[in-house]
């Protein structure tokens, strides 16, 4: 029992600790560290995705994806006049109509997406 | 503004600036430092670290925690889970360095004399850990201030259990005769780990 004790006691003991004259100088160390840490990752993380983002829009670029947006829209022209024929017009209908237009809305939502995102990298770093 | 996000945080518990600290809140983190930085450092130093190398020890042990803050599940205290990474960090730089060999070979015998109280009658563990040889004062700091149990420090000190269980038991055995309060007065903590 008096061994017990006399172990609680120095558990006790050990977890009585003062607190040092540059305790608040140490805290500040281990932020600094932090940030710097987190300053790098913030670069690393900004450089990977400005790399990926040209790398992309290179892609775009080399498959002529203007082009292809072009045909898209004439099919989706064509498949719209040939339903109309088929089927009553609906709502749905008209605006699959202008199919080619919802592509275009959709990468301008994208760029404006990438903007956005660029924006909080920049403000991040 | 910083002062006053830390003072934000000082309101907070050690539970919910871990929680803080998990979605990448630097000064929450920072606040927990602040509260234990010193608990942290004071171990590394009974375990025989000098004051410049246990605060580079504490320093990485507080950065790896905060690296690893989400598996801290708030099942014993945020001071206990550090001590043990600052314990482990401490002693795998010992091992780099090979002084761990060195360290737990050496045995110190010291007059073990009673009277380690000052003048008020209170203990200083400080001047009673001086007592111990360098592997029995490691041993006992990580099984009563780092809080692992014998198996952990033997793995940690990559040494067998029964020589830990020696090392601790020889070291409390000189702990008791000197931390014995010499007339009657009760065993108290002094403040101190400088």
């Amino acid at each position: 029992m008096a061994e017990v004790d006399f172990e609680r006691r120095l558990e006790r003991l050990f977890g009585e600790a003062s607190e040092l004259p540059d305790a608040a100088q140490f805290a500040e160390r281990v932020e600094r560290r932090l940030d710097a840490g987190w300053t790098a990752r913030r670069w690393l993380i900004g450089a990977a995705g400005v790399v990926g983002g040209v790398v992309g829009a290179s892609q775009l670029m080399m498959s002529n994806v203007v082009q292809r947006v072009e045909t898209a829209e004439d099919s989706a022209r064509l498949l719209s006049s040939g339903l109309t024929h088929m089927t009553p017009r609906a709502d749905w209908m008209a605006a699959l109509s202008s199919g080619g237009n919802i592509v275009w809305i959709a990468a301008a939502m994208a760029v404006v997406m990438m903007g956005f995102v660029l924006t909080r990298v920049i403000g991040e770093i | 503004m910083p002062g006053s996000r830390h003072s934000r945080f000082a309101s907070l518990h050690d539970v919910e600036l871990c929680t803080h600290a998990a979605t990448g809140e630097r000064r929450a983190f920072g606040e927990l430092v602040r509260r234990h930085g010193s608990s942290v450092r004071g171990l590394l130093r009974r375990m025989g670290a000098q004051g410049a190398e246990a605060d580079d020890v504490a320093q990485d042990a507080f950065l790896a925690a905060f690296e690893r803050i989400a598996e801290f599940r708030g099942e014993g205290t945020f001071a206990g889970w550090v001590k043990r990474i600052a314990a482990r960090s401490y002693l795998r730089r010992l091992q780099k360095e090979r002084r761990i060999g060195a360290l737990t070979a050496e045995q110190v015998d010291v007059e073990t004399g009673g009277g380690g109280g000052d003048a008020d009658g209170r203990i200083d563990l400080d001047e009673a850990l001086k007592v111990l040889g360098a592997a029995e004062r490691i041993c006992v700091t990580m099984c009563f201030g780092a809080g692992l149990s014998h198996q952990e420090a033997a793995d940690a000190l990559n040494l067998p259990l029964g020589t830990v269980k020696s090392h601790v038991k020889r070291g409390l055995d000189k702990l008791r005769t000197r931390l014995a309060p010499a007339d009657g007065v009760a065993l108290e903590g002094r403040r101190g780990n400088g």
